[in-house]
């Protein structure tokens, strides 16, 4: 981050950024309900990544419990907005993540207490996965705080013109609260505690030569990247006007470090991009598969292995190559985007086959009528018996890996 | 004092099963500087493969085979996934394993449905060992106690008195200069982790059918992995060994102690201001046991960070 990611002037993104903030904006005007529901769920998910990035693309601190400062916030403010419902004090809707923010400082402060004793990074992974866990165990006993198994609900309350019982009101004050927090965070890495941050990343041992205590320089990014993750659990309790404890299990510590890396960790905005961009696939795909997470899962290990840097570096160098090169380098993206898919679509198709053929009702179908039916995959019937099937499946992952080998690159090493 | 020696057995059996997955993770990490998050998932398909393979082959095909197949899943694992982004620093290794452990909890429920599934103890298996205060004790629990301590024992003879087992421990202490003495040390990398991860399968096939098996057991047992690891120290196998005994004594112990902080306080005559204070103060220890080797980790964290025996690095 301390260099430019790409050699492009950064005005130009620059412009090109408040464009698509403003297209955003205005999204209220054009899009429908549920996909102003589904791009706030994936502003939150955008928002909460990048508070994971805070502490692991930053200060180089894999936090793999993360959820923990999420749900903590969530919590916090749905317990708010129903002491607001009962009257007891007053704080408009608006400022509620306000009080997600306090109880995620107040969170990641104490587990950083706990996950920076030991310096290897290695434990402090462990730890705070464990401590995520231990919360997820704890949790559903607990009545009064987090509401046992059903969780907390409340409502939204209004506030001036805004009776935030529309779908638009709330994904305004999700996006709104985004791209602050977006902004404080950028700026923060530029203060000197983020610069320490960012030199903890980079050489550890020469902190205390230079007379930096290294375990509070430690602590201080993770109460702070616990303070955005609860202001990202506070936004979910005002979309879903609930909390539940499962906000604490690993599936959602899972899936921002995903989204994080996926969209590439040395790019201020890769985490954002990769959250978008996973969770709106996830409700696209979800329809279709039972497997989405599992596709997820193995995107991750692809480009963990082959593109390290993650998708938005990777997009930034392709465009840095075409304006280099020209037609030939955006033919050669083409043919690499086309052949990914081939593969993609291979190993998809294979598999929905077989996991649907293993599921009990095919299998009853089978044992009742004795014959292997077809199966439906992109829309379109397959004979699981016949050669074609599999020519085709697994003829377009072959086709897509030769076409790899022939036209693609292996970007750098993750930083 | 029955239920006192009895869980004082349970626990010990317990903690036993735990080292077989503790000391593969503990190898693989000394060695290899890798913590493999997915250590606790090659439990899992130890434990799954070892239950499609018993429905034709037998629980004791299934007992032989189901740890050799995750044994090569090890193996392929190491060479293709692990080695190629070891050149990337430790974060990746730790993601790409990470991700790894994902991947397969999502091909589990995929393959064998989300909910657990009846993995049973042989009827060849159940009878009573031996009679403790008048309760008779499952054989099936001291047989696993005993595959683990035969296994644990042939693991240190291995490593003490073989010229491989040699090779292996220098290569735990200086890979390099063992590489530079002309030693395959990717050979032996490859080897460990195999060995790993057939232990964890092992672990797998026989703790399956004593506990629960489900797509969650890999996180349960990756948490207990890691919480042993942080207590004993990584790196050493004897502090694992002690703290996987404390950590499944200690579990064992918490369950069966139906008090609570209420209870307590009612001793001193503050069991009604307990009380009010809510569910926290009213639980029952053994509602909270599944958390106790967390709050362990946790105190071992704040007392001494280095864990009861210290650390390699």
């Amino acid at each position: 981050m301390l260099a430019k990611a790409s050699r492009s002037s950064g005005k130009g993104y620059a412009i090109a950024l408040t464009a698509i903030i403003a297209l955003l904006a205005l999204g209220p005007f054009y899009l429908s309900d549920a996909w102003l529901g589904v791009l706030g769920k994936a502003y939150i998910a955008a928002l909460f990544a990048l508070s994971f990035n805070l502490l692991s693309g930053q200060a180089g601190m894999l936090s793999f419990g993360h959820s923990a400062y999420l749900g903590v916030g969530a919590f916090a403010a749905i317990h708010v907005m129903k002491a607001v419902q009962a009257g007891l004090f007053w704080l408009p809707t608006p400022f509620i993540p306000l009080s997600g923010a306090l109880a995620g400082v107040l969170a990641g402060g104490i587990a950083g207490i706990f996950a920076c004793q030991r310096s290897s990074g290695v434990y402090f992974a462990m730890v705070t996965l464990a401590i995520s866990e231990l919360i997820h165990t704890i949790a559903p006993n607990i009545q009064e705080l987090f509401g046992g198994e059903t969780g907390i609900s409340s409502y939204r309350a209004a506030f001036l013109a805004f009776n935030f019982g529309r779908e638009s009101h709330v994904y305004t004050l999700i996006l709104i609260w985004t791209v602050i927090c977006a902004i404080v965070m950028w700026l923060f890495a530029r203060t000197l505690f983020g610069r320490l941050a960012m030199a903890l990343r980079e050489n550890e041992g020469r902190l205390p030569a230079l007379g930096f205590n290294v375990y509070w320089t430690k602590v201080v990014p993770f109460a702070i990247s616990g303070m955005f993750a609860g202001i990202a659990g506070a936004l979910l309790s005002i979309a879903t006007e609930s909390a539940n404890y499962s906000l604490f299990s690993v599936d959602a510590s899972t899936a921002v470090v995903l989204h994080t890396f996926i969209g590439g960790s040395s790019l201020f905005l890769g985490p954002a991009i990769g959250a978008i961009i996973m969770t709106v696939f996830g409700y696209a795909a979800s329809d279709a598969t039972r497997s989405w997470l599992l596709y997820q899962g193995l995107i991750f290990i692809a480009l963990m292995l082959s593109a390290p840097r993650g998708i938005a570096l990777l997009a930034l160098d392709t465009i840095d190559d075409i304006a280099d090169r020209g037609a030939r380098a955006l033919l050669r993206a083409l043919l690499i985007v086309v052949a990914v898919l081939l593969i993609a679509m291979g190993i998809v198709m294979a598999f929905e086959i077989v996991t649907q053929i293993l599921t009990t009702e095919y299998q009853l179908a089978h044992t009742q009528t004795g014959r292997w039916n077809s199966i439906s995959v992109y829309r379109v019937k397959w004979d699981p018996l016949s050669p074609f099937t599999w020519l085709v499946a697994i003829g377009s992952v072959v086709v897509g890996v030769l076409a790899l080998r022939r036209y693609g690159q292996r970007t750098g090493p993750a930083p | 004092m029955d239920w006192f020696v009895i869980s004082l057995i349970n626990g010990a059996v317990y903690g036993l099963l735990l080292f077989l997955v503790a000391a593969g993770l503990t190898l693989v990490f000394g060695m290899m500087g890798i913590l493999n998050f997915a250590h606790a998932s090659f439990y899992m398909v130890g434990a799954y493969a070892a239950y499609a393979l018993s429905s034709v082959i037998g629980f004791w095909g299934g007992l032989l085979i189901g740890p050799l197949i995750v044994a090569l899943i090890g193996l392929i694992v190491e060479r293709y996934l692990l080695r190629p982004v070891h050149k990337y620093g430790h974060a990746s290794e730790l993601l790409v394993t990470f991700g790894l452990a994902f991947v397969f909890q999502e091909l589990i429920k995929a393959v064998f449905g989300q909910f657990l599934i009846n993995y049973a103890i042989p009827d060849s298996l159940r009878f009573s060992a031996f009679t403790v205060f008048g309760t008779p004790y499952p054989f099936y629990r001291v047989f696993v106690a005993l595959l683990a301590i035969v296994l644990f024992v042939a693991l240190i003879a291995l490593l003490r008195f073989t010229r491989m087992g040699i090779v292996v421990r220098a290569a735990v202490q200086r890979p390099e200069m063992v590489g530079a003495l002309g030693h395959n040390v990717s050979a032996v990398f490859m080897l460990t982790f195999g060995i790993g991860a057939w232990m964890a399968g092992v672990a797998g096939a026989v703790g399956g059918a004593l506990l629960t098996t489900s797509p969650n057991m890999a996180l349960e047992m990756a948490i207990l992995a890691f919480v042993v690891v942080i207590v004993g120290g990584l790196g050493s196998l004897t502090g694992a060994f002690f703290s996987c005994l404390i950590i499944g004594l200690l579990t064992t112990f918490a369950v069966s102690i139906n008090v609570s902080l209420a209870d307590i306080g009612r001793f001193i005559g503050l069991g009604d201001t307990l009380a009010a204070l809510g569910t926290v103060a009213t639980l029952k220890l053994s509602t909270y046991a599944g958390a106790m080797p967390v709050l362990v980790m946790l105190l071992v964290l704040l007392i001494r960070p280095s864990g009861l025996l210290g650390e390699r690095k």
